[in-house]
């Protein structure tokens, strides 16, 4: 399947131009600052540690739209880099790493951290269990996605 | 200028990213982690100037909060920078990207000062509050945000034609 998918007519165009591959990353690493920063802004606020003063929905909901908008911008044009060179990716066990904390990370986020921003129920301690995890989760992907692109 | 950066080439921090497998990617990485943590929550400055986020919580309550979280990462990539700059500082200096990322910063820099030093430092009190301040201040957010973003894909244009890796 990763074979095909470099053969596709989207491959071959990002695969011959470094200009295209050039402009794709630097149009994932916009989205995925974005998603980051986000993601550091709702964590460090479910662990009580930013703007402790407001409930943390107002902080956690504009940064899960910024998650959202900054995933999207990283999923599509990852996915036309990866497209060029899937075989070898798919093989780096850096970019399987890289896969499941991305998966990890937004489940847990979408899941928990958000839900633990909107129930006033939820004690100050779940929630800073909550940002504790989402902020390890989201540092190892950021890791995970160097290591990836620095030692394939 | 070239003596220059020919010396600063041959540094033995310079030497040692050259030569080390793992002295280049960890510098390299160390520099990404910096770029996430300082404009990764210098935009919510940002976007709470623009009126856009945080509007519940006061513009310097939100830089007050932040800017220990964003310094800490600028300190992180400028030294990083500056060790890369070292091991590469002749190619560098020729690529056009390098250049151009150089002036955004530069660029951002200025506007974040005029910003403290001229408008925030005289008229905060008017609008440190409001949920949409004024457009001296919202179009200072959008600069900032523009500068940065110009900064990153400068940076990432500049890896791709100085090391013509795929």
């Amino acid at each position: 399947m990763f074979t095909w998918l470099e053969t596709t007519s989207v491959a071959t165009t990002v695969a011959s131009s470094i200009a295209i591959t050039a402009s794709l990353s630097a149009i994932h690493l916009i989205g995925y600052t974005l998603a980051t920063g986000g993601a550091l802004a709702a964590n460090l606020r479910l662990l009580g540690v930013l703007f402790r003063g407001r409930p943390a929905i107002e902080v956690v909901g504009p940064a899960t739209r910024a998650i959202a908008l900054g995933l999207t911008i990283s999923l599509v044009t990852g996915v036309l880099l990866f497209s060029a060179r899937a075989s070898d990716a798919s093989a780096n066990g850096a970019f399987r790493l890289k896969m499941v904390l991305l998966i990890a990370a937004g489940v847990f986020h979408f899941t928990v951290s958000r839900g633990s921003a909107a129930r006033a129920s939820v004690s100050a301690q779940r929630a800073r269990g909550a940002g504790a995890i989402g902020l390890a989760l989201w540092l190892g992907l950021a890791v995970a996605a160097c290591v990836f692109i620095l030692l394939e | 200028m070239l003596a220059v950066l020919e010396w600063l080439e041959n540094t033995r921090l310079a030497i040692l990213i050259q030569e080390s497998q793992y002295g280049f990617p960890f510098v390299v990485a160390v520099h990404i982690l910096g770029l996430t943590v300082s404009v990764g929550t210098l935009l919510w400055v940002d976007l709470r100037m623009l009126g856009v986020a945080l509007r519940g919580l006061r513009v310097s309550a939100v830089y007050r909060g932040l800017a220990p979280w964003f310094f800490a990462g600028f300190a992180l990539m400028f030294v990083s920078g500056a060790a890369l700059f070292t091991a590469f500082a002749t190619s560098a200096f020729a690529n056009l990207y390098f250049r151009l990322k150089l002036v955004a910063l530069l660029l951002a820099g200025v506007n974040a000062l005029v910003f403290h030093v001229v408008v925030a430092a005289k008229t905060s009190a008017k609008w440190d509050d409001a949920a949409r301040p004024p457009a001296g201040v919202r179009i200072a957010g959008l600069t900032s945000i523009v500068l940065w973003a110009g900064v990153i894909v400068a940076g990432r244009m500049m890896s791709y034609t100085m090391f013509s890796y795929p």
